[in-house]
């Protein structure tokens, strides 16, 4: 059999096809190629502007209290990740699987954090967790639980939550894509031969839906890898590399020390990614 | 009749283009543009004191525009920073320290009273500590803010602040280093009061490690606000004038306390980047007139320069003279301000 030849899309040239791509190309250089060679530059430049050096590099990956921040990061992130798949794997089954006509509503759900600025949503934690807030009042005051405030703002714990709270749809949508498109006979086929329903999940929908997981965790891990607004209304002792490099330009102004920290935030986030793709692909997605 | 194909129309178009962007069109913008000026304001109450106070009489008088740009002192030098020959900025307000590292970079223009009228009234020593290019507009003076509901005797003194904050008495809010004041208005301010100066911030460092578990850090000056109406703490160090901000806005539960050490005067500049637009000049002259600066006081409760306003009585009393607070020594602490940050990023966690 001859498969039937594929329509052009235009009469033109085939040859004019990539220049469809330029506008992309030229504006990732603009605003992504050319920022981030500059930023580099200033990394190595020398306050005098005399040479080249690497020193701030040395004082970033030697230094230990700044080797403890790219820990924190990283950690950070990967705590958000892992809560963010725990959370949303079952949420997307039951989206895909179970939820019917309600399916609607949970994704508006789901997404309705995002509709409110990230500002507003910090402010709300506050309400909620202030040493005299809704709830810390209702547990000494109206339910007489407990004789002091629980601290809860200014710990990595709220820093972790409020995070988890506006990443996890990410993850959520991410796998329920995938699983929407797992094809339910390999399913069937697994329990006619006789494997429970706990094992055909682990043996076939959990491995077909990795690729879901994967996606949501880049997602997740990179966004919660930047992110900078929560840590600062919410604290929690964290001292991780955005807060840093927010700090060196605004109160200390020291843009070459910013830069290497931010090259230093960006390769880690790069190797970060890299394993995580390595992972998913061989776990067989 | 003609009719109108796909390729008619863009070549049209494409010479209609031409024709305005070569024509009237093209001149009558860049005339439009050196009409107008961009300034800044800080958000908030504060935005709405510049149009009101600066903004608006600014328009009236030159018949010219003046566009607002939000955001923060770092970010606007920056901006100029970038593009020094072309600055998107006009006029800038800044901290003092900010002003006087732009004004050793060649980035600013001096000011004098033939491009100033008003500058005659301003405190000459405003302008001389911003080495001429530059001069403080307002100022206000950072103390000990406190919540009357649950602060019912509140500390006279920062020693004293400190020591029934280590005490456990109540949870302070203190300006974070996310805050490009912070090493002014509280290491260097604690560190004074408690004995030491810019050469040694050690009884800063050392109060802090007694408070630290009775503290929580404010990022900007709105999370000090909603810190104590949340009631995650009780007591802070603020501002004089964001204080009765507050009070006026109807947070008649705040108040404010100047300690017995003298607070800090925490100051704005405004400055002009080189090769600005002229028109910056008769912003700037409005910003320094007495009619101006009285609004601006009365709208933010904060002091202003120039010698010849007269504050209503309920301003009056509420103003600390900059005489009687302590005017921070900018240029030395900008030269060890790295070092201070770095400390605190190893020894407080925060």
């Amino acid at each position: 059999m001859t498969a039937a030849p594929r329509p052009a899309l235009t009469g033109r040239p085939s040859i004019g096809r990539p220049f469809l791509a330029l506008p992309a190309v030229l504006f990732l250089l603009a605003f992504f190629v050319l920022p981030l060679l500059d930023n580099g530059l200033r990394s190595v430049v020398p306050a005098d502007g005399q040479g080249l050096t690497a020193s701030r590099y040395v004082q970033v990956l030697t230094d230990p209290f700044y080797l403890d921040s790219i820990l924190q990061t990283v950690l950070l992130s990967g705590v958000v990740t892992l809560i963010c798949a725990l959370i949303g794997y079952p949420v997307a089954y039951y989206l895909v699987r179970h939820a019917g006509r309600l399916s609607s509503l949970i994704i508006f759900l789901l997404i309705a954090p995002l509709l409110t600025s990230i500002i507003m949503r910090t402010y709300g934690w506050q309400v909620l967790f202030a040493r005299r807030g809704l709830i810390n009042t209702w547990l000494v005051q109206d339910l007489g639980l407990i004789e002091r405030p629980l601290r809860v703002l200014d710990t990595p714990g709220l820093v972790v939550a409020s995070l988890v709270h506006v990443l996890v749809p990410f993850m959520v949508l991410s796998i329920a894509a995938v699983l929407q498109g797992v094809d339910r006979r390999l399913e069937e086929s697994a329990q006619l031969l006789g494997a429970s329903p706990w094992r055909t999940f682990l043996s076939v929908t959990l491995p077909l839906s990795l690729d879901g997981i994967g996606t949501g965790a880049i997602l997740v891990f990179m966004v919660a890898n930047g992110s900078f607004v929560t840590l600062v209304l919410l604290g929690g002792g964290l001292k991780t590399l955005p807060l840093l490099i927010y700090q060196q330009f605004n109160t200390t102004r020291d843009f070459g020390l910013a830069s290497a920290m931010s090259t230093v935030l960006l390769a880690v986030a790069l190797v970060c990614l890299i394993l995580q793709l390595r992972l998913v692909r061989r776990s067989g997605a | 009749m003609t009719d109108l194909t796909r390729r008619s129309l863009l070549r049209t178009s494409a010479a209609a283009g031409t024709a305005a962007l070569a024509g009237f069109p093209a001149l009558a913008q860049t005339l439009a543009q050196s009409r107008e000026i961009t300034v800044t304001a800080l958000g908030g109450v504060w935005e709405e004191a510049v149009r009101k106070s600066f903004v608006a009489p600014f328009e009236q008088k030159t018949g010219a525009k003046a566009n607002v740009l939000l955001g923060s002192p770092p970010q606007w030098l920056s901006q100029v920073e970038a593009n020094p020959q072309n600055p998107p900025i006009d006029v800038i307000i800044t901290t003092p320290d900010l002003a006087i590292t732009a004004a050793k970079t060649d980035l600013l223009d001096p000011f004098t009273t033939e491009r100033l009228p008003n500058l005659a009234d301003i405190p000459e020593e405003f302008t001389k500590a911003l080495s001429g290019k530059g001069t403080v507009f307002d100022y206000g003076v950072a103390g000990i803010t406190y919540n009357k509901k649950t602060v019912k005797n509140p500390p006279k003194s920062f020693r004293e602040f400190v020591d029934r904050t280590a005490a456990g008495e109540w949870t302070a809010s203190l300006p974070g280093l996310t805050y490009a004041v912070t090493p002014i208005m509280l290491i260097w301010t604690l560190a004074k009061a408690l004995g030491g100066g810019v050469e040694n911030v050690d009884p800063f460092f050392q109060a802090m490690a007694r408070m630290r578990k009775n503290v929580v850090f404010w990022g900007g000056p709105n999370d000090f606000f909603n810190h104590l109406s949340s009631g995650e703490a009780d007591i802070g160090i603020y501002f004089d004038g964001r204080t009765w901000a507050h009070v006026d806005a109807g947070a008649d539960w705040m108040d404010f306390v100047n300690p017995s050490e003298g607070g800090s005067i925490n100051a704005l500049a405004v400055i002009k980047p080189k090769n600005a637009k002229p028109l910056a000049w008769d912003y700037i002259d409005v910003m320094l007139s007495p009619e101006a600066q009285l609004r601006f006081a009365t709208m933010l409760n904060y002091p202003v320069t120039n010698r010849k306003v007269v504050y209503p009585d309920a301003l009056k009393r509420r103003f600390t003279p900059w005489q009687q607070a302590h005017f921070p020594p900018y240029e030395e602490i900008a030269k060890v301000r790295s070092s201070w940050v770095d400390r605190w990023n190893r020894e407080i966690r925060g």
